[in-house]
C-alpha cells in the first residue's frame, strides 16, 4: 500500500505537462483503491458500496457547484427520485439490475431538468434556498405518496435479481461492491470527458463570467440546464445503486439532511476537480465509521473537529492540498 | 371573523419569533456576508445558559435573558477571534464547512455535558398567565415575544440608520479597504456587529424557547427554517426580515389552519413563488 | 492521507481483535441505535436497559460470556442501517442483532436475518408489519395499535362521544391514527375530523384552533417522542381547550418521563396509555430502575426505550441459553416462542405465533409523585394485551 501510493505520486509529478496521463493516471488510482478496498476490506463492503452511492451523488453536485457555480443544498432531490423510481419499478416486477440502474439514471434526469428549470431563476443565496425548498417539496411528496412509496415506514420488499443472472445480491455484497465500483469508474471517465470538453469549458466559463459569455453570443440557461439534466443522471444512478444494494429505499434518500451532507463531503474534497469529489466522500464517511465505532455516543464532536481543522489547514478542500504538494515538487 | 384574528394573532406571534431567531443571522448573513450556520449553535447555548440561570440557580427570568446573552458573547468571543477571522471574505462554502464544523461541535459537547433531554426556561408568573383578548385567549408569553420584536426591530434600524456605529457599520460593509483607508477600525467594527448578532440570536434562543425547545439539537434542527427566512427576506435588511417573518408567519399558520395535511406544502410552495418573484429575497441588496 | 493511513489501522486493528475473541467462548451481540443526534436520549435508553440487565443478571449466559457492540444511527436510514448490520454480522460476528428504533431501519435489516443465520430482538420500531418480513424477528416492545386501542373505550366511557384525531403525518401516526378511530367507533363513538400534520410543525395553536372550531369533546393525538410535545401540550393548555372540557388522549409516547420536566404542569392530568411507566410498582421495577439509573447517570433522563432493550437483553440471554452457544437462529427464535415472564412492566409473554410481546397497557394520568416530581401515575390497568394490529392480518 504504501510503495504504491508512493509510485503513484512520483509518476504524478512526471505528469504534469500532459493532462489525459493525469487522468489515466487518476482513473487507475481509483481502480486501485477500489480493489484495495475489496482485499483489505472484505467484511465492510457494505459500507464501501454506500460510499459509492454517495460519492456518485457528490460527484453530480460537483458538477453543478464545482464547474457552474451553481450554490445547491437540494441534490438529494435528484438521487432519491433515482432512487424511488428504480425501487418502484423493481416492485412492480423490473428486477434486473442494469434496467435498473438506467432507469433511475432517466429519472434523475428527468428531476434535474425540473430542478434545474426552477432553480437557474435565481442566483447566489436565493438559488440555495430554491433548492432546499425543492428537496423539501419532494420529501413531502414521497411522504405523501406512502402507497406507491412506502412512506417514512420505506419502500421495502425490493427482490432483485441476480447480475448477468448469475451473481447474487446477498449478504457479503460483492457483487453489489463490485457492479458500484464499475459504474463509479464509467461515471467517473464519462464525466471527465463531459468537463474537459468544449461544453465543459463553458460551464467553467459561465461560472467564472457569466456576463463575458453571454457578450460572446453563448446561452446561459440551455447550458446550464444540461448540466442540470447530467448531473441528474449521475445522482439518479447513485440513488439506484443504494436501492439496490440496500433493497430498500428510505425517506433520507430525499432529506435536506442528505443533501447538505454531501456537499459538506464535496467542499471538504474541494471543488471543480471530480477527485475532490471521491476524496471528500471516503475521507468524510471513513472518517465517520471509525469514529462512530469507536464511541457511538459523542462522535459528532470529532466530525466537527475534522471540518474547522481542514478550514483552517486546506481552505480550498483536501485536493487543493494535493496539488499544493505537488507543486512544491515540481 | 374570530377566527381570521385568531389566525392573525398566532401569525404574529409565530412570526415574530423567527424575526427574533433569524435576524442576527440576517446581520451576519448581509453585512459581515457569512453564512453562519453555526447561529442556532449560539441561540441553544444561550438557551443552556437561562435555562441552567433560572431552574438551577433560581434566578428571574430576566436576569437570565441578561446572563444568557453576556454568556453566549464571551464564549463566541475566542469563536470570533480565532476561527471567524479567517472565514471573512472567504468563499462561502468554505463558511458553510467551517460553521458547520462549530455546530457539529457545538452539539456533541452539549450532549456530553448536558445529556440529550429537553430543557426548559420556567416563565415568570405574569408571563405563563393565558390573557383574554375577548375572541380568544393568548399566552402572555406570546404578546411578550410581539413586544420583544417590536424593540429588537426598532432598536436595530436606530442602530444602524441613525448612530455614528451605523455610518462606520454600513461603510465597512460598501468598502472594507477604503473605510480602513479612511480611519474606520474594521476589524472591531465586525467584531462589535459579530458581538451583536450572538447577542440577538441568544436573546431569541431564550424568548423563543417555548415555541423551539432547547435540546442538543437544536443547533441543526431549525437551521433550514432561519436559513430561508432570512434569504426571503433578503440577507441584511431589517424591513425585509420582518416582512418575510410576518409572510411566512402567516402562510405557514394559515396553511397549518386550513389544510394541516399539506402544511409543508404551503409553506414551501410560497417561498419559491416568493423567490421567483423577488431573486433577491424582499429587500436584498445588490450584489 | 494520514485519515486514511488511521482508517486503514484502526480497521486493521479491528480485524485482528475480532480474529482473537472468535475463538475465545464470547457470544457477541450487536445493537444498532440512535447514540447521537436527535434521537439520543432514546439510544442511551437502550444502552441503559442493556446495561441494567447485564448488571442484575451477570455477563454470562449458560456459561458463554456476552460482549454488547453498540453501533449508532442517528436518524431513520434503511442504507445506513443495512450497512451497519451487514458489518456486524460479517465483521463483528455477531451471533444476535438488537435495537432498532425505527421501523424502515428493522425493514431494511430483515431480509438478510436468514442469510445470516442471525435472528434480530427489536426492542423499540413499533410497526405492526414487521413481523410478518422475516420469521427470525422477535418484539418486546410494543406496537402503536397496541398502545393506541384501549383509548377508544377509555373517552367512551369518560363520556366523549365526538373527537378529533391529530397525528404527525408519518407511518406511526396513521397507525395511531387508525387504531383509535377503529376502536373508538368500536364503541359507539364518532371521529369528527382526523388530521395530519408534517413531522417538523413547531407552532400547533392554529391546529388548536380547529379542534375548538370542529365542536369535538375530545382529542386524541400522536406525536413522536420528543420536542415537538413540548409545544403541543403547551398550545393544548394555552389555547383555552383544557379550560374548555375538551379531553385529551395519546399513547405514552407524549408524556415520556423524560420529557416530564420540561413540560411541568402543562401536562398535569393529560390521560396516556402505555406498556410501561417507570413509575410502575412492583419490585422487578424497583430492581430496574435503581440498576438502569445508574447506567444512564440520571434519573431524569429514563424512558420507556430501556425497558424494551431491558426485556429485550432477557429474551437474547434465553435464545443463547437454548442454543448453548451455537449459531442457530431458528432454534434461539423457537426457544422463545411462548416464554413469558415477569418484566418490569408486568407479566409479559411472547406470542408463539407472531413473535410480538403480548403485555398489559396501563391507563396512566400524569400527576406529582410523592417526592413532588410529575410521574405517570397507572390509574387503570387493561391486561394481557396482544397486538390488533397483526391479529387482523
Amino acid at each position: 500500500m504504501q510503495t504504491l501510493v508512493q509510485t503513484g505520486a512520483v509518476t504524478k509529478v512526471h505528469s504534469v505537462r500532459r493532462p489525459w496521463l493525469r487522468d489515466v493516471i487518476g482513473i487507475l488510482a481509483i481502480v486501485i483503491a477500489g480493489a484495495v478496498g475489496y482485499w483489505l476490506f472484505p467484511d465492510n463492503l457494505a459500507l464501501l458500496t454506500r460510499i459509492i452511492a454517495v460519492a456518485l451523488l457528490v460527484l453530480s453536485i460537483d458538477l453543478i457547484v464545482g464547474y457552474c457555480g451553481v450554490a445547491t443544498l437540494g441534490q438529494a432531490a435528484l438521487f432519491g427520485a433515482g432512487a424511488y423510481a428504480a425501487g418502484i419499478a423493481c416492485v412492480n416486477g423490473v428486477t434486473e439490475p442494469m434496467t435498473l440502474i438506467a432507469i433511475g439514471g432517466t429519472a434523475g434526469a428527468v428531476a434535474g431538468l425540473l430542478m434545474g428549470t426552477i432553480m437557474l431563476r435565481a442566483h447566489g443565496l436565493a438559488q440555495l434556498v430554491l433548492s432546499i425548498a425543492i428537496v423539501q417539496l419532494f420529501h413531502e411528496a414521497a411522504n405523501k405518496a406512502s402507497s406507491i412509496t412506502g412512506g417514512s415506514d420505506g419502500l421495502a420488499g425490493l427482490m432483485i435479481s441476480p447480475l448477468f443472472g448469475i451473481f447474487e445480491f446477498d449478504l457479503w455484497g460483492k457483487t453489489a461492491y463490485l457492479m458500484g465500483l464499475a459504474l463509479l469508474l464509467l461515471v467517473f471517465i464519462a464525466l471527465k470527458f463531459v468537463v474537459s470538453s468544449p461544453f465543459g469549458m463553458l460551464c467553467r466559463g459561465i461560472k467564472q463570467d457569466p456576463l463575458r459569455i453571454r457578450a460572446m453570443g453563448a446561452f446561459v440557461f440551455p447550458v446550464l440546464l444540461k448540466m442540470f439534466v447530467i448531473s441528474g443522471a449521475v445522482a439518479g444512478m447513485g440513488g439506484a445503486l443504494a436501492a439496490i444494494s440496500t433493497q430498500v429505499v428510505g425517506l433520507d434518500s430525499v432529506s435536506f439532511e442528505l443533501s447538505a451532507n454531501a456537499l459538506v463531503m464535496l467542499v471538504l474534497g474541494g471543488l471543480g476537480t471530480l477527485y475532490g469529489a471521491l476524496i471528500g466522500t471516503v475521507i468524510f464517511m471513513g472518517f465517520e465509521h471509525v469514529v462512530s465505532s469507536i464511541n457511538p455516543f459523542h462522535w459528532m464532536t470529532m466530525v466537527g473537529a475534522l471540518l474547522i481543522a481542514v478550514v483552517l489547514a486546506a481552505p480550498g478542500g483536501l485536493s487543493s492540498l494535493v496539488e499544493k504538494v505537488r507543486g512544491e515538487k515540481a | 371573523m374570530q377566527t381570521i384574528f385568531s389566525i392573525g394573532i398566532d401569525a404574529l406571534a409565530f412570526g415574530m419569533v423567527l424575526f427574533i431567531i433569524c435576524i442576527g443571522l440576517s446581520l451576519t448573513m448581509g453585512l459581515m456576508r457569512v453564512v453562519n450556520l453555526a447561529h442556532g449553535a449560539f441561540a441553544m447555548i444561550a438557551g443552556y445558559i437561562a435555562s441552567y440561570a433560572a431552574r438551577d440557580l433560581g434566578l428571574g427570568y430576566a436576569v437570565a435573558i441578561f446572563l444568557a446573552i453576556i454568556g453566549t458573547i464571551v464564549i463566541s468571543i475566542p469563536l470570533e477571534r480565532f476561527l471567524y477571522r479567517r472565514i471573512y471574505g472567504s468563499p462561502e462554502l468554505t463558511q458553510v464547512l467551517m460553521t458547520i464544523g462549530i455546530t457539529f461541535c457545538v452539539i456533541g459537547i452539549t450532549n456530553y455535558f448536558f445529556g440529550p433531554t429537553l430543557k426548559t426556561i420556567p416563565l415568570p408568573q405574569a408571563l405563563s398567565q393565558p390573557v383574554d383578548l375577548g375572541f380568544r385567549t393568548i399566552a402572555a408569553h406570546r404578546l411578550f415575544v410581539i413586544a420583544c420584536g417590536a424593540v429588537v426591530a426598532g432598536g436595530l434600524w436606530y442602530l444602524i440608520e441613525r448612530t455614528s456605529f451605523g455610518i462606520k457599520l454600513r461603510a465597512t460593509v460598501d468598502n472594507a479597504a477604503m473605510s480602513d483607508a479612511l480611519g474606520v477600525r474594521t476589524q472591531v467594527v465586525y467584531a462589535i456587529s459579530f458581538a451583536i448578532a450572538i447577542g440577538l440570536a441568544a436573546l431569541g434562543g431564550v424568548v423563543g424557547a417555548e415555541f423551539l425547545p432547547i435540546e442538543p439539537y437544536y443547533a441543526l434542527r431549525y437551521m433550514v427554517m432561519f436559513l430561508v427566512v432570512v434569504s426571503v427576506g433578503g440577507a441584511g435588511s431589517i424591513l425585509g426580515a420582518v416582512i418575510a417573518c410576518l409572510v411566512l408567519g402567516l402562510v405557514d399558520t394559515t396553511g397549518r389552519y386550513l389544510m394541516p395535511d399539506f402544511g409543508n406544502f404551503f409553506f414551501y410552495a410560497a417561498v419559491i413563488l416568493i423567490v421567483c418573484l423577488f431573486p433577491r429575497g424582499f429587500f436584498g441588496r445588490a450584489q | 492521507m494520514t485519515a486514511g493511513k488511521r482508517i486503514l489501522g484502526a480497521a486493521i486493528g479491528a480485524l485482528l481483535i475480532g480474529s482473537v475473541s472468535a475463538q475465545a467462548d464470547t457470544i457477541k451481540v450487536g445493537i444498532i441505535g440512535p447514540f447521537s443526534g436527535p434521537f439520543a436520549l432514546q439510544g442511551k435508553n437502550f444502552q441503559a436497559g442493556v446495561e441494567a440487565y447485564m448488571a442484575l443478571n451477570g455477563k454470562t449466559a449458560k456459561g458463554h460470556t456476552i460482549e454488547v457492540i453498540y453501533r449508532d444511527l442517528p436518524a431513520a436510514n434503511p442504507a445506513q442501517s443495512r450497512a451497519l448490520a451487514q458489518e456486524l454480522v460479517v465483521k463483528e460476528k455477531v451471533q444476535y442483532l438488537g435495537g432498532v428504533y425505527f421501523t424502515p431501519d428493522a425493514m431494511a435489516i430483515t431480509p438478510l436475518l436468514a442469510q445470516a443465520n442471525t435472528p434480530l430482538v427489536i426492542f423499540n420500531a413499533a410497526t405492526s408489519a414487521i413481523m410478518n418480513t422475516s420469521p427470525l424477528v422477535v418484539r418486546t416492545s410494543f406496537t402503536t395499535a397496541q398502545t393506541t386501542t384501549p383509548l377508544g373505550k377509555v373517552a367512551i366511557d369518560e363520556g366523549v362521544k365526538k373527537a378529533i384525531t391529530i397525528v404527525s403525518d408519518y407511518g406511526p401516526g396513521v397507525d395511531a391514527e387508525n387504531a383509535f378511530k377503529k376502536a373508538f367507533e368500536a364503541a359507539g363513538g364518532q371521529v369528527v375530523e382526523a388530521i395530519r400534520m408534517p413531522m417538523n410543525t413547531t407552532d400547533f395553536s392554529p391546529i388548536m384552533q380547529r379542534v375548538r372550531d370542529s365542536g369535538a369533546g375530545g382529542l386524541f393525538a400522536f406525536l413522536p417522542s420528543g420536542p415537538p410535545t413540548l409545544g403541543f401540550t403547551k398550545a393544548y393548555n394555552e389555547t383555552g381547550l383544557k379550560k374548555a372540557g375538551i379531553k385529551f388522549y395519546a399513547p405514552g409516547d407524549l408524556t415520556q418521563e423524560s420529557d416530564l420536566p420540561a413540560l411541568g404542569e402543562a401536562a398535569e392530568g393529560l390521560k396516556t396509555s402505555f406498556h410501561y411507566a417507570v413509575s410502575h410498582d412492583s419490585p422487578e421495577n424497583k430492581k430496574f430502575v435503581e440498576a438502569a439509573t445508574k447506567a444512564i447517570g440520571g434519573a431524569d433522563q429514563l424512558s420507556f426505550p430501556s425497558v424494551g432493550a431491558y426485556d429485550g437483553m432477557h429474551v437474547i440471554y434465553k435464545m443463547i441459553e437454548a442454543t448453548d452457544g451455537k449459531q442457530d437462529a431458528q432454534k434461539a427464535v423457537d426457544a422463545v416462542k411462548g416464554l413469558s415472564w415477569t418484566s418490569p412492566r408486568g407479566p409479559v409473554r411472547i406470542e408463539p405465533d407472531t413473535r410480538h410481546i403480548t403485555q398489559n397497557i396501563y391507563l396512566r394520568e400524569v400527576a406529582k409523585g410523592s417526592d413532588g416530581k410529575l410521574i405517570n401515575k397507572e390509574v387503570q390497568t387493561f391486561p394481557n394485551q396482544k397486538d390488533p394490529g397483526l391479529a387482523t392480518q
